[in-house]
């Protein structure tokens, strides 16, 4: 294996970095704009979403504080250097979501265009950082955990949290802002369903 | 490290939503700094530039210019790649124009535009470079130039962004020109570090 920092299989820290940025800083910028137009999403950003119109709390705090259970089980099944990686991903997004309001706002946002959008951003800020080996960190390792557990399988715990999620949504929220988040989480799914491949980006 | 024997070829439906996303996001790029008055390199710089003088929409001057360039782009680069080229640069004017009836700003901090232009743009640009698409214009002269007169393509291409960030010097205020440098400069980075046949290997 070559140890030019060039090679192809291996991202240097610098790559990495501007992954990280480019990623969160997308995810961040959706993320304020769902806030804009009072939809939610799913997984744990969805949930702090949630959390954060309920309880009129700024979103970033809750975001980051909503994740900290979760790096344990990040730690167990996939080691430090992934939870070093997740926990800086979770804090910028923190950062960015309660500093961009400040430098950006809406006079109107369609939600039909922002639902499809927004699914798009989110799709490529989360595939930049899965390609660059962190995550945003939450549901997704405790299903990988309590797949390692008990067998069951990490995608149905996924989906059961975003069933659960939507539904409590729907008793909470006016019914159109649950359907269009609907729309905006099958497009951002699908994002990274139809582009995610390790066997098309191979770097590590 | 997984290493596939034979990188697959992306398919109509994944070139479609390919295309849709990159095109999508480089349009909001694009709509940003028509708002803030910017310009960027290349033939979308050289329309805004156009459009701020005259008045006229952007989305027809940036689809009027792309026109001369189809014909060397079809003897230089073949009937595929011209055509991607002309779909991709006639849905990305068609969305610059509807797209400020779906969103409009309240606020927009010049830095903070900045910044979410070259990354939205930049990430749009490189799903449609890694599709075989582009967005037409200089690319294929600077190529054409490289064979013929033994001009190097970039050199090209950075003299054409010197000579139209120089005029913008003398028509606009110069905060807007340094503005508009940091954007191109942002732009140009995601696509530099980004863009590597030898990582994202599918054709």
């Amino acid at each position: 294996m070559k140890q030019d920092p060039q090679a192809a299989d291996k991202h240097t820290l610098f790559e990495d970095a501007q992954g990280f940025i480019f990623g969160t800083a997308m995810c961040a910028f959706a993320l304020v704009m769902l806030k804009d137009l009072g939809f939610i999403t799913g997984q744990t950003a969805g949930l702090s979403l949630l959390i954060s119109y309920v309880l009129d709390a700024p979103f970033g705090w809750v975001f980051f504080l909503v994740n900290l259970p979760f790096y344990w089980f990040g730690y167990k099944r996939m080691g430090l250097r992934f939870v070093l990686k997740t926990f800086v991903c979770v804090a910028l997004i923190s950062v960015f979501a309660e500093l961009f309001p400040a430098f950006v706002s809406f006079e109107h946002l369609d939600p039909t265009f922002g639902a499809v959008m927004l699914g798009f951003m989110q799709g490529a800020g989360l595939m930049a950082i899965f390609r660059h080996g962190g995550s945003l960190g939450g549901i997704g390792i405790l299903a990988l955990y309590l797949q390692d557990a008990t067998k069951f399988k990490a995608g149905y715990v996924q989906l059961a949290f975003d069933g659960v999620l939507f539904l409590v949504a729907a008793l909470l929220l006016p019914l159109p802002q649950v359907i269009f988040s609907l729309l905006g989480a099958v497009v951002l799914n699908l994002v990274i369903a139809i582009n995610h491949r390790r066997d098309r980006y191979i770097a590590l | 490290m997984p290493m596939p024997l034979a990188p697959q070829k992306h398919t109509l439906l994944e070139d479609v939503q390919g295309f849709s996303i990159a095109l999508i996001t480089t349009a909001i790029g694009l709509t940003i700094i028509a708002q803030l008055g910017f310009i960027t390199g290349q033939t979308a710089g050289l329309a805004l530039v156009i459009s701020y003088l005259t008045g006229w929409s952007f989305s027809w001057v940036f689809w009027l210019i792309n026109i001369p360039f189809y014909i060397l782009a079809y003897f230089r680069m073949g009937a595929e790649f011209t055509i991607k080229s002309a779909i991709c640069v006639t849905v990305l004017s068609i969305l610059v124009a509807v797209i400020p009836d779906w969103m409009s700003f309240e606020h927009l901090n010049p830095l903070f535009g900045t910044v979410a232009f070259g990354i939205l743009t930049g990430y749009g640009l490189l799903g449609t470079f890694r599709h075989k698409g582009s967005l037409g214009g200089l690319g294929v002269v600077a190529l054409y130039a490289q064979d013929r007169f033994g001009v190097r393509a970039g050199v090209v291409q950075l003299c054409f962004d010197a000579v139209l960030f120089s005029v913008a010097f003398f028509l606009f205020e110069p905060t807007r020109v340094l503005y508009s440098l940091l954007g191109a400069l942002i732009l140009n980075g995601v696509i530099a570090f980004n863009h590597r046949r030898d990582r994202y290997i599918a054709d």
